[in-house]
């Protein structure tokens, strides 16, 4: 995209031809780094752009004038150089490191998963030979060995690149993974009695540029190429970590980070990656059910219509007998802005009560990714106003005034995480004692069965909208199942239900994630400019999406973000 | 290209036949009375002159270059020689394959779990047998596909295995036609 010009500045500029292609580039800036920033395809293995460099792979030899071929990850770029990617030495000696590569690699591709995205695989095609010149029998090796307790090692693949030893050294900090032996004998291990275990683990995985470490959840799934890939953004804590959803007739069937410079480079956590099960497990609710004096004990499942018109009937009881106070709405933080933005209203204008808060699971903090909230969008619920107002309770207060009698109706959105953030005695307590429990689920909670509602709600990868992590970057989430069938989303609950507390018809109140984000763009501090295609898939900081009608401001200091 | 052209007078032959046609009745029943003693004779001495065939009593013996519905190889062990890489899957231009991938304790470690072959779609192409690294999905001389419902036409792994020796014939002619 850029070519070194307008839209780069460095501060020490230097001219290279690559392949007879002039290319601006930073004093110092190493040769295969600005290939890759060019578009100019040089083969590597042992390079990765967030660690250090190691240069064993020897793939990315080039002629760069010396007598002889350089390795470009190692080679600063100067002045004047004259690159040469495509010539016969080059091939020759690609074609040589290619041929060493294979001489003990298995012949594992049918059942190997890194199979479709193997580098081996690829630049064997691309740079290697046709045929094998050596007969004798493969060196054997550990197959399938559990490393860690979510990652397989099979040692056979290994091409001895050192990517993930550096890994467990420079970014996880762990140091489990070495190399032991010597020479021909060298082999990727960990010392006895350490598994592979950090919290991270699974990016070696990731990072394998062969199939010798994989993913145990991933092993033997699916084939690679059979995914549909949809960018998104994991949900597991206000991190934010960019992801790609691996789909496979509308199952997750893995999540991989999506490399974002400004929030997880190209790493995500183990839980993260793993914590996808709840999206298509039996625990998903997946049809609306309403509970009345009539129905005997039976749970009939009746349309979402019938739901919400049974919840707003409810509500309005409530409404006339005890007032307003007498209702709490507890909100959930995996829900994307806008629908918290239509969740607040509801509340604040058409129940009218104060009692609204967000229910934000807290745990431990790493100082690396992992955050204390444990939730995607607890900033962004605060933002939108899910937030107790004036002489409101908040979650546990809500919890206290309804196991006090005080509280008649709860309306819950994703109350399973009530059990992660309440006193269990509590929270027995106080659903035992409400008078109407109104949830809106995405999996089936314990206290189910005691909701007089229950509404089938969405997870993260069947909508569209955007999450605002915990340093404030408005990130984009997009559809990547189809949804629970015969439900709205949760969005249009909330409009639904606000239409129908109104006395207007509840099938004109549809919910628009796009239009909403322009509303909220227009009303909530921050979020001015804010629009899917602002956001792209890397996101934006609150207040860098400068409003439209101001170009002429400088680039730079213009609009200060708001700080966390 | 000269076509040559045969006035038949059809009016005269059947006037000429009179109106019972014995003479036409006789000729019919002695070509049948030469043919059915011709064939009882063969039939007594050991060589039947006929190419009818009693289907589905008898079959024919198809050419080994024939396609018949794709099966999957069963090995002696009587475990399918299928490692579930899906790219017969992905061959397959009518998406008729579906393969559920699994990991065994063998020293192969992958198997289909679930392998179902939609014979409703399949289109006879061969793409699958030519795309298999494991020689593990063949051709057929299999055509009996008919079935009373639309479940009935989708194979499941079980009935489409095959043992090995009874696909010799065509895993001999793959070998030689992709030049294996």
């Amino acid at each position: 995209m850029s070519d070194g010009g307008a839209g780069q500045k460095f501060e020490n500029p230097v001219t290279i031809t690559i392949d007879g292609r002039e290319i601006v580039a930073e004093q110092g800036a190493m040769l295969l780094q600005v290939a890759l920033d060019n578009g100019i395809e040089i083969p590597h293995y042992c390079y990765h752009p967030k660690l250090s460099i190691d240069g064993s792979c020897r793939m990315c030899q080039v002629k760069t004038g010396a007598p002889k071929l350089a390795i470009a990850c190692n080679t600063p770029v100067t002045d004047g150089m004259e690159v040469d990617t495509k010539s016969d030495d080059v091939a020759k000696a690609r074609r040589g490191v290619m041929e060493l590569l294979l001489i003990n690699h298995p012949l594992d591709c049918p059942i190997c998963d890194q199979a479709g995205e193997c580098y081996l695989q690829d630049y064997s095609y691309g740079y290697g030979r046709d045929d094998a010149r050596t007969s004798s029998p493969r060196r054997k090796g550990m197959k399938r060995h559990p490393i860690g307790p979510r990652v397989v090692f099979d040692q056979e693949r290994c091409i001895l690149c050192r990517r993930c030893v550096r890994f467990t050294s420079e970014i996880s900090k762990t140091d489990e993974l070495r190399v032991f032996g010597m020479g021909d004998h060298s082999h990727i291990g960990t010392a006895p009695g350490v598994p592979l275990e950090n919290d991270y683990s699974i990016n070696t995985a990731d990072i394998c540029p062969v199939g010798a470490l994989l993913s145990s959840d991933f092993h033997h799934k699916r084939r690679v190429w059979f995914l549909e890939e949809t960018q998104s953004v994991c949900p597991s804590c206000s991190k934010g970590c960019n992801v790609k959803l691996g789909m496979f007739k509308n199952e997750i069937q893995r999540l991989v980070p999506r490399r974002n410079d400004d929030v997880n480079e190209t790493w995500m956590c183990d839980h993260g990656r793993l914590n996808y099960a709840f999206a298509q497990d039996e625990t998903r609710v997946k049809a609306p059910i309403v509970r009345g004096e009539t129905s005997n004990g039976a749970t009939p499942i009746v349309s979402s219509d019938e739901a919400l018109a049974a919840a707003a009937d409810r509500i309005k009881v409530t409404l006339d007998a005890y007032g307003a106070s007498a209702i709490g709405v507890l909100g959930s933080g995996a829900l994307t802005n806008e629908e918290l933005f239509h969740l607040a209203s509801l509340a604040r204008d058409s129940i009218g009560t104060p009692n609204l808060d967000v229910i934000v699971p807290k745990g431990e903090a790493d100082g690396f990714l992992i955050q204390a909230e444990k939730v995607a969008n607890g900033r962004g619920a605060r933002e939108m106003g899910v937030v107790p107002g004036e002489g409101g309770k908040d979650v546990a207060g809500m919890l206290t005034a309804a196991a006090a009698g005080e509280i008649k109706l709860l309306y819950v959105v994703g109350s399973s995480a009530l059990a992660e953030v309440a006193d269990t005695e509590l929270l027995d307590e106080a659903l035992e004692k409400i008078e109407t429990l109104i949830l809106q689920d995405t999996n089936t909670a314990p206290w189910s069965d005691k909701a007089t509602v229950v509404l089938p709600g969405h997870v993260w990868a069947e909508k569209d909208g955007t999450f605002t992590n915990h340093e404030g970057r408005v990130q984009r989430i997009r559809r990547a199942m189809n949804p629970v069938e015969f439900s709205y989303c949760d969005g249009g609950m909330f409009t639904r239900l606000a239409a129908l507390l109104s006395g207007k018809d509840a099938s004109g109140a549809r919910f628009d994630a796009r239009a909403t984000l322009a509303e909220i763009a227009e009303k909530v501090a921050g979020y001015e400019g804010m629009s899917f295609e602002r956001i792209g898939s890397l996101g934006v900081r609150l207040g860098d999406a400068a409003p439209p009608p101001e170009p002429a401001e400088p680039e730079e200091g213009a609009a200060p973000a708001e700080p966390a | 290209m000269a076509v040559r052209v045969v006035k038949v007078d059809r009016e005269a032959i059947v006037k000429s036949a009179g109106p019972f046609s014995v003479r036409a009745i006789l000729v019919g029943l002695s070509i049948t009375a030469r043919h059915f003693f011709r064939n009882l004779w063969g039939f007594i001495v050991g060589k039947p002159t006929v190419a009818t065939i009693m289907y589905p009593e008898e079959d024919v013996v198809k050419p080994p270059a024939f396609r018949g519905m794709p099966v999957l190889v069963e090995m002696d062990s009587g475990k399918e020689r299928c490692v579930a890489c899906g790219l017969c899957e992905w061959a397959c231009p009518v998406d008729c394959i579906s393969i559920t991938p699994d990991e065994t304790e063998d020293a192969i470690e992958r198997y289909p779990k679930v392998f179902d072959i939609d014979m409703g779609r399949c289109m006879y192409c061969g793409l699958c047998e030519e795309a298999c690294p494991e020689e593990a999905i063949v051709m057929s001389d299999r055509v009996e596909i008919a079935a009373f419902s639309r479940a009935g036409t989708l194979w499941h792994k079980d009935d489409l295995l095959v043992p090995v020796d009874r696909l010799a014939r065509r895993l001999e002619h793959v070998r030689r036609g992709y030049e294996r």
